[in-house]
């Protein structure tokens, strides 16, 4: 019988190479995220939504494996169900991100998965759940994560105080994301966003068009320089 | 019930058993099977097959672990017992076999899948009554 090997489905695997991100503000959080799932350098879908609901005030933003993720999300969401029946009341961010966590860390062996949760509840306000591939839990006020996030850091870094209105975390993560989006290969299309709080959830879209600009460098003719020298191409002599 | 969060069934590990071809003394029984045999002992990684035969019980066990995380070790317990007293079957493991009761407690009475259609026969009628009566006792 011909063996199969199961660790050669990692490699073919559809991949959510990404730029995912969450920041906490005073009276909730901005989920955010590019729109890109590729398989190798095909982009199997350009309109993703990498923004997935698992309750009320609580989502997550998926990165790594698209299959594995999605499989986490949906027993994730099934848990919190479970839990809300329970308990009769929605589940704190904690609990959801502790459910995440062990998920996580117990089958590492066998996913590719790097999450982000973030959501708002009664107890504590607003929270962001960072879990990267280990499967190890941080809360931070913001996380950023995928692929794309190595580019942004310093960015994020320099630019991030805290105190924060909701305007001021909206247009941080698009900034953000659009300069992810511009530099990373595995990132791009649209950014899809979400600020949650105690009264709801409201989806932002931001088109490819309309996406933040920055530096994009000049023509190589430099023709609008005082003084340069433009020299006309002149045909070449042929015997 | 295994209290683990595992998604889809971990690799298996590789080692030789005699499992297999043990009599009731434990041993190789070479008058059923044949003097003993590296390759009929080792057993060789097909790691799908492996995937495939526990993914079943796999996923029904991540969610009796989710529900005594939840609710405590009284709800895995109690369904655990009510599919125990189900399977005490009185019949001999001859003939064709089915078990509904089962089949409602495990959620599979609304589908329809191989073992519905063979009912116990995968392997034909099997001649040696001893083993099978063996067999269910040690359940």
């Amino acid at each position: 019988m011909d063996r199969i090997d199961m660790d050669r489905l990692k490699n073919g695997e559809v991949n959510l190479g990404t730029s995912i991100m969450a920041v906490q503000f005073d009276h909730g959080v901005v989920i955010g995220a590019d729109s890109r799932t590729t398989t190798g350098s095909y982009i199997a879908n350009r309109v993703t939504d990498k923004l997935t609901h698992v309750h009320d005030r609580i989502y997550c933003c998926r990165s790594g494996s698209a299959a594995d993720t999605q499989a986490i999300a949906d027993i994730v969401h099934y848990a919190l169900q479970l839990y809300t029946q329970q308990f009769g009341a929605a589940p704190p961010v904690s609990s959801a991100a502790a459910i995440f966590q062990k998920f996580c860390y117990e089958n590492k062996d066998a996913l590719s998965a790097g999450i982000i949760v973030a959501g708002w509840d009664k107890e504590v306000g607003p929270s962001v759940y960072n879990i990267p591939l280990g499967g190890g839990l941080f809360r931070q006020p913001w996380a950023i994560g995928g692929s794309g996030s190595t580019y942004v850091y310093g960015y994020c870094d320099a630019t991030y105080q805290e105190g924060w209105g909701k305007d001021e975390a909206i247009q941080f993560v698009k900034n953000t994301l659009a300069l992810a989006m511009s530099r990373d290969g595995s990132s791009g299309g649209v950014i899809r966003m979400c600020v949650i709080t105690e009264e709801g959830v409201e989806r932002l879209f931001v088109p490819g068009d309309q996406l933040p600009k920055f530096w994009e460098g000049h023509d190589v003719l430099p023709a609008a320089i005082k003084g340069a020298k433009v020299i006309d191409p002149v045909p070449m002599a042929v015997e | 019930m295994d209290s683990s969060m595992r998604i889809v069934p971990p690799a298996p590990s590789k080692s030789a058993s005699l499992n297999d071809t043990a009599n009731s003394l434990g041993l190789h029984d070479t008058l059923q099977f044949g003097p003993r045999s590296i390759a009929a002992e080792t057993k060789s990684t097909n790691s799908l097959q492996h995937r495939l035969d526990h993914w079943e019980e796999t996923q029904d066990n991540l969610k009796l672990t989710m529900l005594r995380d939840l609710y405590g070790l009284h709800a895995p317990a109690r369904l655990l017992m009510e599919r125990r007293a189900v399977s005490t079957n009185p019949h001999m493991p001859a003939l064709q076999r089915s078990n509904i009761h089962l089949d409602i407690l495990m959620g599979r009475d609304e589908t329809l899948s191989p073992s519905d259609l063979f009912l116990g026969m995968e392997r034909g009628p099997s001649f040696s009554t001893h083993m099978e009566m063996e067999r269910k006792q040690r359940l």
